[in-house]
């Protein structure tokens, strides 16, 4: 490990970039457990039914996505999760808004606010099948109902801390009031937005494949279940693989999107 | 005094928007801009909950539940609290688990409920690990950022007064990292319910969120929509009574800073 | 209304008409129930060109009647005119520069000083050429690009002044322009809004607690009671700015001037003092 880490400081070195090298090299407990489960699995202390090997788990990945049961799925729960999370997004940021500027508003929805957040919102999803049927609609209004919560309460902590002298400027140079919201209100929130983006995200991707484990309907969530009912545990762990690296490949998105779209702050 | 009657006052306002809210529901059904089929009206409920309540069974599968949500918790505490300690405290620590944490965040933990269901078979141990799994990295990573974050003006003044190496932890660091420690153990709280009941809608033998996606099944929707209603007041509840324990520990922190 | 026609009367004795008209103004705050008097009926006539400073204890109001010239704030009581007209309103006649600056700091330096006339639909061209004289004119050269968080509190300031005067109010209202700053930059930045000032000669209304700063840039300074504010005494200062800073500064009028104004609002907080304890 240490004669390794020397090396990498060494200029010539491949054309691989030192920070490559230097990120691999600190992901070093990802190997080892890696090489245990490898370990673990071909010693045949457990049947593979129970823990297949790491290998055989990559091994079948070209045979999965050729029989449609990668991208396919993967396509319909991203799908599912980005439907429910845009109609929380618009729902949640409105409703923030109007909270934040209306004591009415305020007063009418922060108990409501304050009972539906920490409430398991999984529950609500037989409702949603009993109104909107076994298929896509009932999971995208579990995605929407669970991911509403995050943006109103960061559209409306953001809206508050607007400063009145912000607003006060945008007016006397000419802005009418209805351009107040996009042009002060909407930017001035940003910031506070693309917290509750980053939290709501990761919970649209759970509740899409909660809800498909749960009512079936294809997606990965449903190739999981499916899998686990037939003992295809090697599917089992590859799906779970797919979905791990959908949640962190979302999420480098949004950390690269935040820099873009926060450069000013 | 009138401070005190004015805290009421507001507190009688905040029962106000759930009284609309019923009435409307209410309203919609009678009306019949909704069919009742779809949307039971709350009477209805409230009759069935009350029938429900009494039944024998049904406050045992709500308990089981509830069990399974704390108990998950506190076993993804009792492996979190310390994990992120270490982790703020020792680099090398840090160095082995901060990948592994970084690697598992983004996991749905639900999606574990299948491989559990492998390896233990439905019931407790699956619903208990999956809670605990799920609570355990929120516990880790508010942990660590809480006691990495203690001021270091509060560590030297602390050694400048004779606390030892070793007495620093308990008395300094854990002491100013319990904002945020409370912090993760209500998103844990949070998480914890939604887990256990996802586990049993997904497969399990009793506990309430087998029993409500029944009653859906079965087109008992009375019933289902009052097993929910009973589901949000109990994880209200909790939330609310954590938040006045938690108010209660922190009461000696200046309002400024927010309490979680 | 009789009170109104004379102080027009006298208004239009004077040399210059009068520009901003307050009577009576009265400011009632209500919090929680209780309610609390801000400014107490304060009258003020201002003439176009003239550079009205007003002094006094902190919290005596006099940044609310700012922001109520401003429009931002509506009176309890009283009227306020400029031109004849009562204020209803923000408008693009007034520019206020705000203690706290109020960029945007999700624009860049020339978006925040080209805000305004973009707002009012100026053709490109002439946009970009007013946005550049004020970098230049600022001495924002190099920072065109940079957001308001990559600047000192002296640059700040310099883009809020420029934002403002870009778009050529004819009325600027300055809250504790300078409050923010160091001493050496408040200097700098009050030589460069005098020269401002002295080349095109707008209405300004200036709101500080820094009694140098008031008798060194105003051609009037009013001092205001502690709460509920009313002006108690205003000063002309007939100073010749046409030379430098320490030709202005050393002279014993410009003393004179100073200290009697200190002495005015140091009567006025020894006052409140007495008042509250």
């Amino acid at each position: 490990m240490a004669s390794s880490s020397v090396e990498v400081k060494a200029p010539s070195n491949g054309g691989i970039p030192a920070q490559v090298i230097g990120v691999i090299l600190r992901s070093y407990p990802l190997f080892l457990v890696a090489i245990a489960w490898e370990a673990v699995a071909r010693a045949g202390w457990v049947q593979p039914v129970f823990l297949p090997p790491l290998s055989s788990v990559l091994a079948s990945f070209p045979q999965l996505v050729a029989t449609g049961e990668i991208l396919g799925p993967l396509l319909t729960s991203l799908h599912r999760a980005a439907a429910g999370l845009a109609i929380a997004m618009t729902v949640g940021i409105t409703l923030g808004f109007w909270m934040a500027r209306s004591r009415w508003a305020k007063w009418l929805f922060d108990p409501l606010v304050a009972l539906g957040f920490p409430a398991p919102k999984v529950a609500f999803l037989p409702i949603f099948i009993l109104w909107f049927g076994i298929d896509h609609m009932s999971k995208i209004a579990l995605v929407a109902i669970t991911c509403v919560f995050p943006f109103i309460l960061a559209a409306e902590a953001g809206a508050r801390t607007v400063p009145r002298v912000q607003l006060w400027a945008a007016e006397m140079m000419g802005t009418p009031r209805f351009e107040l919201l996009w042009r002060i209100v909407l930017p001035a929130t940003l910031p506070s937005l693309m917290s509750g983006v980053r939290i709501a995200v990761p919970f649209s991707l759970v509740s899409a494949f909660t809800a498909e484990m749960i009512a079936g309907g294809g997606g990965l969530g449903g190739g999981l279940v499916y899998a686990q009912r037939f003992f295809e545990t090697q599917t089992v762990f590859a799906l779970l693989l797919v979905m791990l690296a959908t949640g962190y490949l979302v999420d480098y998105g949004l950390l690269a999107l935040r820099r873009r779209l926060l450069r000013w702050h | 005094m009138s401070g005190s009657r004015y805290d009421w006052l507001k507190r009688a306002s905040a029962i106000l928007p759930f009284i609309f809210a019923l009435l409307l529901w209410q309203g919609l059904v009678s009306l019949q801009v909704v069919d009742p089929l779809f949307l039971p009206s709350p009477v209805r409920v409230g009759r069935s909950l009350f029938e429900l309540v009494t039944a024998d069974g049904f406050l045992l599968e709500l308990a089981t539940t509830s069990l399974r949500a704390l108990g998950g918790l506190v076993l993804g505490a009792a492996i979190g609290v310390p994990l992120g300690t270490a982790m703020a405290v020792s680099p090398s620590v840090e160095g082995f688990a901060n990948p592994l944490v970084k690697a598992t965040y983004s996991l749905p933990k639900t999606a574990l409920v299948p491989l559990f269901i492998l390896w233990f078979g439905i019931g407790n141990v699956t619903n208990i690990l999956a809670v605990a799994l799920a609570t355990m990295l929120p516990m880790i990573v508010y942990t660590y950022h809480a006691v990495e974050g203690a001021p270091k003006v509060l560590l030297w003044s602390a050694r400048a007064m004779g606390t030892s190496e070793a007495g620093l932890l308990p008395h300094v660091l854990l002491r100013s990292a319990l904002p945020g420690i409370l912090t993760g153990l209500r998103i844990g709280l949070g998480f914890a319910f939604l887990i256990a009941i996802a586990a049993e809608m997904i497969a399990a033998k009793i506990g309430v969120g087998k029993l409500l996606f029944l009653y859906g099944e079965n087109g008992a929707y009375d019933f289902m929509f009052a097993a929910i209603a009973a589901v949000v007041f109990v994880s209200y509840a909790a939330d609310r009574g954590f938040s006045a324990l938690s108010d209660h520990l922190l009461r000696w922190q200046e309002p400024a800073e927010g309490k979680a | 209304m009789t009170v109104l026609a004379t102080r027009e009367a006298v208004g239009s004795a004077s040399v210059r008409p009068a520009k901003i008209v307050i009577s009576g103004v009265t400011k009632r705050f209500q919090r929680r129930g209780d309610s609390f008097l801000a400014l107490s009926a304060v009258d003020l006539d201002i003439a176009e060109g003239e550079f009205v400073s007003i002094v006094g204890p902190s919290g005596c109001g006099k940044s609310t009647l700012l922001y109520m010239l401003g429009g931002f704030v509506p009176a309890s009581d009283g009227s306020m005119r400029i031109d004849g007209e009562p204020v209803s309103g923000p408008g693009l006649d007034r520019g206020v520069v705000f203690q706290e600056y109020a960029l945007f700091p999700w624009l860049t330096v020339s978006q925040n000083i080209g805000y305004a006339l973009d707002r009012s639909g100026r053709p490109r061209q002439e946009r970009n050429e007013i946005v550049e004289r004020y970098i230049t004119l600022m001495g924002l050269r190099g920072f065109e690009n940079s957001f308001p968080r990559e600047l000192s509190g002296g640059m700040k300031q310099r883009v809020a002044l420029a934002r403002t005067f870009a778009y050529r109010p004819g009325i600027l209202l300055l809250d504790e322009p300078f409050g923010a700053l160091d001493a050496q930059t408040r200097e700098i930045m009050q030589d460069e809004l005098l020269r401002l000032w002295k080349t095109d000669r707008k209405t300004v209304v200036m709101v500080t607690h820094d009694v140098d700063e008031a008798v060194y840039l105003s051609t009037r300074v009013c001092v205001m009671s502690h709460r509920p504010g009313r002006i108690v005494e205003e000063f002309d200062i007939a100073l010749d700015r046409s030379g430098s800073r320490e030709e202005i500064v050393l002279t014993d009028q410009y003393r004179g001037i100073r200290n009697a104004v200190w002495m005015s609002v140091r009567r006025q907080v020894t006052e409140s003092r007495t008042a509250t304890a």
